[in-house]
This record gives structure tokens, C-alpha cells and sequence, in this order.
């Protein structure tokens, strides 16, 4: 039962989540390198990166479910793990899959979790049931569920502590598209109507663009940029694409070839890909250009980057350069 | 106990309760094993009775010596097999179902989620072990024929005596279980410790008052019936010694089991 002293709710961090050089090993592996992450509270937070980066390990971390090595960890602005009863009183997590007690029922399986919760969480577990849509399922065997049902079953755990944090592991595995809808209007409502934060750990670039407000992305235990989806996804027009359709090709490549407005010119699918050295404004001048060699210019289009395309943008160049990248793409990444 | 902790107890009781294969089978080790047991004996003693001054034939199936002889086959046999089953499930079923993280991020203690299991796991052990006890009972009187019936004093020390012998190993099962993590490996040590190994080095006399640590060696020194050369039962202790060796086995296993819990990744 939160009290006004021990109650998170309180606390007046506007960080749901800080770290700072975070750093757990598993033997001589590092899986987080001095994670430095600040989740804003009220947000939905997409914590993204291809499997085997450290999404996972750092969830099981900030929850306590394993020891950090180094560095410093704050929930709801409470230190863990020295506050840590404190810190998870309102928080809900979801970690890799959502696991039960298959032989019993969904509604015993929520009575265990609010036994040990406290009493305030009994009488949550009917709305909490009715929430996720399992309330005429609840007295069936989970073993009996399917995946998105039990995903379900595992979002109306977490509201079983009225989190103002949920903590969700690749939250749409095994989902249905439908279900993915369903879930992610969910995970909208919490943030919005509800005020609660949300983090959502998840290689789906996609969905965490689609729910998100906010993300990190973070490759080999490092993180290698954060801010919100916008940001991130805008960062990479700093380098401005444009694509052509003309009607020469190939006088078009060998005009814009030694051409100081253009950084690097190549065909593809659509056209020529065109990088260009300054601000969109030059787009016009190129445009010029091209006019005055005799090449008629059919389509000229501003590249958008996607968040998937940034994210991509960024491992693919860590490939290139393992080892000293992720640092480096901290800082020229960041969006300002 | 608070509140909390009543609560948690109540919920680990419930999983265990509901594991229909634990329930059946801990039934069959107490209960149907003294129910064929005197299905035999009835029928052979119907079959070809004891007759006075007439040498063969079977006795009654009750009585009170018949209770004094099936009481350590509960007490220290099939009760204990019992005990640990359900001891080894308390100790290892949030985890081998993949729950104890889910039970951690609540922030709970988790020696107090460990400390819960073990009123659970002794709940179920003494409601199936004392099924068995009432059938023994029962059994002993009304087939007891012309033989007396157990006193109260023989059947309350007895009553006391298996609750004793298989809430420890019960208790026991529950550290051991969580300490390991492994419920096939616990299960496979402690049976294999108890029934065959335990006996064993009971009888190697070369290693003197050394086997008086041993658990089972303990127990049976609390028996209000004789199980000397029986069940094992051959090294001879003091009471104290055998508090002692009780108390001694329940602390360890039970601070292994907080201990692993403590200090295990979920």
C-alpha cells in the first residue's frame, strides 16, 4: 500500500527511468557499456536494437532481476537497488515473455501476483481483467490461452500495481495484426488519458515509431542515440537525398558527377539518388543545372528517412567500423 | 504472520493444490499404499485365519500392533516420499514455470517469497500424510477383531511422531529444491539420499558417531514405537543428539534455499 513517504507517485523526478554508466558483464562479455538513459515520465519510450544488443539485459537489470556491475539506476526517481521495494511498488513489467502458472486460471494466476502485491491490488484485478477483454476468459486454464491472450493477461498483471511505469519486452511478439492494433491503441491510452510512462523495449522499428514518443537506440550494450521519434528520424536529413527521374541518365550522372552541389549521385529503382552537399534549397540549383545540360527533368523528390532507415543507417556503419563507432555516433548523431 | 504473509502462504498453497499430479500422487504414496496394504491383509486373513493353538494363518488386519507396524511405513517410508515430492514442487515451481521474475519485480523480499513456500509446502504435506494417518487408524479398529485397539497415548505420540518425520524432509525439500533450482535433480537426490544412501552409510560402522548426522538416523529416535534394525534405524543417539541433528538439517537447507533465492537472476 503506497504511503505518501514511500509512494513513487511522489517523488518529484520528471525521469521515469535514469542510468547513468550503466555496465553489466556476464563473464568476459559486456552486455551494457555504461548505459546512460533518461526516459521522460508521461511518455511512450521505445527502447530499440537488433537482437543481442542489450535490450533485455538492461530491462532485467533496472528491474533487479540481475546485479549491474557498475553505474547508477533510478526508477520513478527512486535509487535501485538501495530503495528498490519502493522504486517497483508502481511499476508493471513484462519481461521476454509473459509466463504463468499454466495449470491454473487466468484469474488465479493475477490472485498470486496481488497476494504478494498487497491488498490494494485485489480489487484491481476485475477491471484489470475487463481492460485487456479476458474477463469471460479469466476462469479458463492459461494453458488453454493463446500467445496474445496471454500477452493480454500479462498487461493486466502489470495493472495490477496502477503503474505510473510498465516496463514491455518486445510487447507484440506472437501478435496478431489485429492484435498489434489492439495494443498499441492500448499502450496510446495509457499515455495519454492515463498519464502513465510506457517502455518498450523492441526490435520492430516500425511499431515503436507507430506508438512511441521517445527512443533510444542501442547496439552491442552501448546506447547510440536518443530523443524523440521526430528527432531521430529527422537527424538523418541532415544529410538531404533527393530523387530524380530524367530522361538521360547518363548525361545526368556525368553532370552531377563533378558537380561541388552534389556529394554522391548512383542509379537506383527509382530513379538517380542524389546526396546533396548543402541545405533542400539546393535542390533548385541542381534542378538548373540539369536544365542548362539539356536534361529534362521529370521528377525531383526530397527523400523522407524513417526511423527504420536511420536505425539501419546506424548499424550498418557500426558494422563498418566495429569498436570505436558507437561512441563516436553518439555524439554526431544526436539530434540538438 | 501478517496479513501479507498469510496471503502469499494462501497463494503458494494454491499452486500446489491445484497441481493435480502432485495431489494424486502424494495420495497414492500415503493413502493407497496402507489401502492395498490392508486390502491384502484382509483378504488373506479372511482367507485363511489365525486359529488358537492351530499353527499358520493370517491375524487380523487391525489391531494395535498391525498400527504399530504400518505407522513407520508412513512415518518413514512413504510419507517422507511424499513430503518431498511436494517439498521439491514449493521449492521450484515459480521458477520452473518462469514466474519468480514475475513475482520479484513486484519488489517483494525475496526471502519473503522463498519464507512463504514453506508453511504452503507443509499445509499440503500434513493434509495428505494425516489422510493416511486416519486410514491407518481407522483401519487398526475395525479390523482389529479380537485384538486390542491402539490407546490414545500410542496413537497421539504416532500422530505427533509422522507429522515430525515428514514435516522435516518436507521442509527440507523445499531449501534443497530452491537451493539446486532443479526439481528433476532434487527429487532424484533427496529419494536417492533418503531411501537408499541414508541406509547405507547407517550400516558402515567404521564411521562411528559420524552417523549420527544423519537426518533419517535423527528421526527415528523421536518414534513412540520401536523401529530398531528396522527402516534403517541403527545408530543409537540421545534425544538431545538427535534435536540436534534435526534442527541442524532444517536451518542449513533453509538458509541454502533464502540464500540462492536471495541472490539467484530471476
Amino acid at each position: 500500500m503506497p504511503t505518501p513517504s514511500n509512494d513513487p507517485a511522489t517523488s518529484e523526478s520528471p525521469l521515469a527511468i535514469e542510468t547513468h554508466g550503466l555496465t553489466k558483464r556476464f563473464g568476459e562479455r559486456t552486455a551494457l557499456d555504461g548505459i546512460d538513459l533518461q526516459v521522460p515520465r508521461g511518455s511512450a519510450f521505445g527502447f530499440l536494437g537488433p537482437n543481442g544488443a542489450g535490450k533485455t539485459t538492461i530491462i532485467r537489470t533496472l528491474l533487479g532481476l540481475t546485479h549491474a556491475n557498475a553505474g547508477t539506476m533510478q526508477i520513478l526517481g527512486r535509487p535501485v537497488p538501495a530503495e528498490r521495494a519502493a522504486a517497483l511498488q508502481r511499476v508493471g513489467a513484462i519481461v521476454e515473455e509473459p509466463r504463468f502458472h499454466m495449470h491454473l486460471t487466468g484469474l488465479e494466476n493475477l490472485r498470486l501476483i496481488a497476494a504478494v502485491r498487497g491488498p490494494d491490488a485485489y480489487s484491481r484485478i476485475e477491471p484489470a481483467l475487463a481492460r485487456v477483454g479476458l474477463s469471460e476468459r479469466a476462469k479458463e486454464r492459461v494453458k488453454s490461452y493463446s500467445m496474445g491472450m496471454r500477452q493480454r493477461l500479462g498487461v493486466a498483471r502489470c495493472l495490477l500495481a496502477d503503474p505510473l511505469l510498465l516496463i514491455l519486452d518486445e510487447p507484440t511478439n506472437g501478435l496478431d495484426p489485429g492484435g498489434i492494433q489492439e495494443f498499441r491503441e492500448m499502450i496510446r491510452a495509457m499515455v495519454e488519458q492515463e498519464g502513465r510512462t510506457v517502455f518498450i523495449s523492441s526490435h520492430l522499428l516500425d511499431e515503436v515509431e507507430r506508438t512511441c514518443d521517445a527512443a533510444a537506440i542501442v547496439d552491442r550494450g552501448k546506447i547510440i542515440t536518443q530523443g524523440t521519434i521526430a528527432e531521430l528520424a529527422s537527424a538523418g536529413e541532415a544529410r538531404h537525398e533527393l530523387i530524380l527521374g530524367v530522361d538521360n541518365p547518363d548525361l545526368a550522372l556525368s553532370t552531377l558527377g563533378g558537380n561541388e552541389l552534389v556529394v554522391d549521385v548512383h542509379r537506383s529503382d527509382e530513379g538517380l539518388r542524389v546526396v546533396l552537399a548543402g541545405d533542400p534549397e539546393t535542390a533548385a540549383r541542381l534542378n538548373a543545372t540539369l536544365v542548362r545540360a539539356g536534361v529534362g527533368v521529370t521528377r525531383l523528390e526530397p527523400v523522407r528517412h524513417s526511423l527504420e532507415q536511420r536505425f539501419l543507417e546506424i548499424t550498418a556503419r557500426l558494422d563498418e567500423a566495429p569498436g570505436d563507432a558507437p561512441a563516436s555516433a553518439t555524439h554526431e548523431e544526436l539530434p540538438s | 504472520m501478517t496479513a501479507i504473509a498469510l496471503r502469499m502462504t494462501g497463494a503458494d498453497f494454491l499452486k500446489l493444490r491445484r497441481k493435480r499430479w502432485l495431489v494424486l500422487l502424494s495420495l497414492f504414496l500415503t493413502l493407497g499404499i496402507l489401502l492395498i496394504i490392508y486390502a491384502v491383509t484382509v483378504i488373506e486373513h479372511a482367507s485363511n485365519p489365525a486359529k488358537l493353538g492351530v499353527q499358520g494363518g493370517y491375524g487380523p488386519a487391525g489391531g494395535a500392533k498391525n498400527f504399530s507396524d504400518g505407522m513407520p511405513v508412513l512415518a518413514l517410508f512413504f510419507g517422507p516420499l511424499a513430503a518431498i515430492l511436494i517439498g521439491i514442487e514449493a521449492g521450484t515451481g515459480d521458477a520452473s514455470a518462469g514466474v519468480f521474475r514475475d513475482l520479484v519485480v513486484t519488489g517483494r523480499s525475496r526471502v519473503a517469497l522463498f519464507a512463504s513456500r514453506v508453511p504452503a509446502a507443509l499445509a499440503l504435506c500434513w493434509a495428505v500424510v494425516l489422510s493416511g494417518f486416519v486410514l491407518l487408524l481407522l483401519g487398526s479398529i475395525v479390523f482389529a477383531s479380537n485384538l486390542p485397539t491402539p490407546g490414545t497415548s500410542l496413537v497421539l505420540n504416532s500422530l505427533a511422531f509422522t507429522l515430525l518425520a515428514t514435516g522435516v524432509l518436507c521442509v527440507i525439500s523445499v531449501g534443497f529444491a530452491a537451493f539446486t533450482t532443479s526439481r528433476a535433480g532434487a527429487i532424484v537426490t533427496l529419494i536417492a539420499w533418503q531411501i537408499v544412501a541414508s541406509p547405507l552409510i547407517a550400516h558402515i560402522s567404521s564411521l562411528g558417531s559420524a552417523r549420527k548426522a544423519i537426518l533419517s538416523q535423527a528421526i527415528t529416535h523421536f518414534s513412540p514405537v520401536s523401529v530398531e534394525g528396522r527402516h534403517g534405524a541403527t545408530v543409537a543417539m540421545s534425544q538431545g543428539t538427535a534435536l540436534l541433528v534435526v534442527v541442524a538439517w532444517l536451518v542449513v537447507f533453509l538458509a541454502l534455499g533464502a540464500w540462492r533465492t536471495r541472490t539467484i537472476d530471476a
